[in-house]
């Protein structure tokens, strides 16, 4: 088409989108709905992945020696732990010492732990471990439960395997919900476009007449539906910055429980989601006027 | 040329053409009349391939029309200028873009538009009237504007149904000097109507149908027949 034509559908398609104001604002409710749920899961997830690298590089394994455990075997788990590659600090808690400072813990309920003597601690000598790097993890698990008297060796794999497994189901969930509300969008613009193909028959019907080409009947109401889906886009867009930017401040009180999260930078979220916003939205947008035009066209 | 041969259109049970045979020569002017129901719009809306017989051929200068691809269509009713009794104008348009509008989807270019509009404005005689909407002007004028509309492309076929249905007599009359003036320039036209006495005051070729079937084809002929 030439560039003088162009210039004509857009106009076109930028009056039908004015034209039809009530549904060309369900249009981009729905879009931006649809885009904002999308926005939400695509934070929750790159945070929690975050949060997993992180948590990640700061496992600890902890190693509980056997109530049986001689000074000898304690002196040997000592020296090799110093001696093996991939210890940050290897930290040894005496029994004894853990019963005293559990006392101080409880303060004035510390008669609960009444009765507990250095003969019948219930607590047993314990290594705290911090490791240079997560990968020497797997590694350090299984030398460390071949050493002499060891209970049982742990470490926080567990809370990792949860919010990974928290990411899992936000991700499924999220997916489920955005889809819904994708073709809920769709259907929502189609009728929109339909609206505007029946409220413009006429016209159409009189350019068919006349020789105009399909494509020149269809272009100005695929504009329309592109125009809904990037102002959905850029309103879900900026509705997705809002939001976060509101809880980016509120993690930097001391006393939110958002603070435990160390929430990513706006830009991190908002650039990637924004392009992903439009380009969805006109997808979205050019799919739904595609699917309404089809019958109306058959002449 | 247009050729028709053994046409028919069938309805379901109801035949709104019936095994017509025809032919127009390029340059003539054809009236097509005959009572309400006889077939004459259905006869128009095939030449236009709006909607396909459902048995024999039409052929157009060559083309065949049933053969034609639904893309190739849009092309073919370029050459085709189409009248109706309703006009047809777009009313948040005016008198100059209704008829530029004809030229834009042809994806003409802006200084063609500026050119051409003007010059078939003046011959239907609506040069004064460029700027009004369509709402301003009276029935007559519009016709007109649906006549320029028609011709601004520069069709070698001119098709109108009924176009002087609404008018009175000698408004009628003035939209009939005009489509003979683009006859007299060798446009062929084809026109359905029940206007008895234009018919019979033009003294052109008229084919006359009945239930969908042909019973008369005249040369200067008249209006022929109780309705
Ligand atoms: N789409 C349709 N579906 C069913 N029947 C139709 C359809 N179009 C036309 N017909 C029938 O075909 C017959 C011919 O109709 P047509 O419109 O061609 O008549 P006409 O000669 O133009 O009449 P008028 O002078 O009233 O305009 C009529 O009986 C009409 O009811
Ligand atoms: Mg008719």
């Amino acid at each position: 088409m030439k560039f003088r034509s162009w210039k004509n559908v857009i106009r076109e398609g930028v009056k039908n989108t004015g034209r039809n104001r009530v549904m060309s604002m369900a249009s981009i409710g729905a879009i931006m709905a649809a885009l904002f749920v999308l926005g939400v899961i695509i934070a929750t997830i790159i945070n929690l992945n975050n949060a997993v690298a992180e948590l990640e590089s700061k496992v600890e394994i902890t190693i509980y020696m056997a109530k049986e455990a001689s000074e000898e075997d304690i002196k040997e788990a000592k020296s090799k732990l110093n001696s093996w590659e991939g210890i940050l600090e290897a930290k040894f808690i005496d029994k004894d010492q853990a019963l005293e400072d559990w006392r101080k813990e409880m303060g004035d309920k510390s008669y609960l732990l009444e009765g507990y003597t250095s003969e019948n601690n219930p607590l047993p000598d314990t290594f705290l471990i911090r490791v240079e790097n997560p990968q020497y993890v797997e590694d350090l698990v299984n030398k460390a439960k071949t050493l002499a008297s060891v209970e049982e060796v742990r470490y926080s794999s567990d809370v990792v395997n949860s919010i990974s497994g928290i990411a899992r189901a936000v991700r499924f969930v999220g997916m489920a919900i955005v889809i819904l509300l994708s073709i809920m969008s769709i259907i929502i613009i189609s009728n929109a476009i339909k609206m505007s193909v029946h409220s413009r028959r006429r016209e159409i019907n009189i350019m068919k007449y006349i020789g105009a080409t399909n494509w020149y009947i269809r272009w100005p109401f695929l504009i329309e539906g592109l125009i809904l889906g990037m102002i959905g886009a850029i309103l879900a867009g900026a509705a997705t910055a809002g939001v976060y930017s509101l809880l980016l401040k509120k993690a930097q009180e001391p006393d939110n429980f958002l603070s435990i999260f160390g929430l990513l930078p706006l830009e991190n979220i908002v650039y990637p989601i924004l392009s992903l916003y439009l380009i969805i939205g006109c997808i979205i947008g050019a799919l739904a006027s595609g699917l309404s035009m089809r019958k109306y066209l058959n002449v | 040329m247009i050729k028709m041969t053994k046409v028919t259109k069938a309805y379901g049970n109801l035949k709104a053409i019936k095994d017509v045979d025809l032919t127009i020569n390029n340059g003539e002017f054809v009236f097509i009349v005959g009572p309400s129901g006889a077939g004459k719009s259905t006869f128009i809306k095939l030449l236009l391939k709006e909607i396909e017989p459902s048995s024999g051929k039409i052929n157009i200068n060559g083309l065949e029309l049933t053969e034609m691809k639904r893309r190739d269509i849009p092309y073919y009713r370029r050459n085709i200028g189409v009248v109706f009794q309703d006009f047809r104008l777009l009313p948040d348009k005016t008198v100059f873009d209704n008829v530029a509008f004809a030229m834009e989807i042809v994806e003409a270019s802006g200084r063609e538009i500026r050119r051409q509009v003007p010059a078939v404005l003046a011959m239907v005689g609506l040069a004064s009237k460029a700027r009004a909407y369509p709402h301003e002007l009276a029935g007559g004028e519009q016709q007109r504007v649906s006549l320029a509309r028609a011709l601004v492309n520069n069709p070698s076929l001119l098709i109108a149904d009924e176009p002087t249905g609404n008018l009175d007599p000698v408004t009628a009359r003035e939209i009939m000097k005009i489509i003979n003036l683009v006859n007299y320039r060798g446009t062929t036209v084809i026109m359905a109507t029940h206007a008895r006495e234009i018919v019979n005051a033009m003294k052109k070729r008229v084919i006359t149908f009945r239930k969908g079937s042909v019973v008369a084809d005249r040369a200067k002929g008249e209006y022929f027949g109780e309705v």
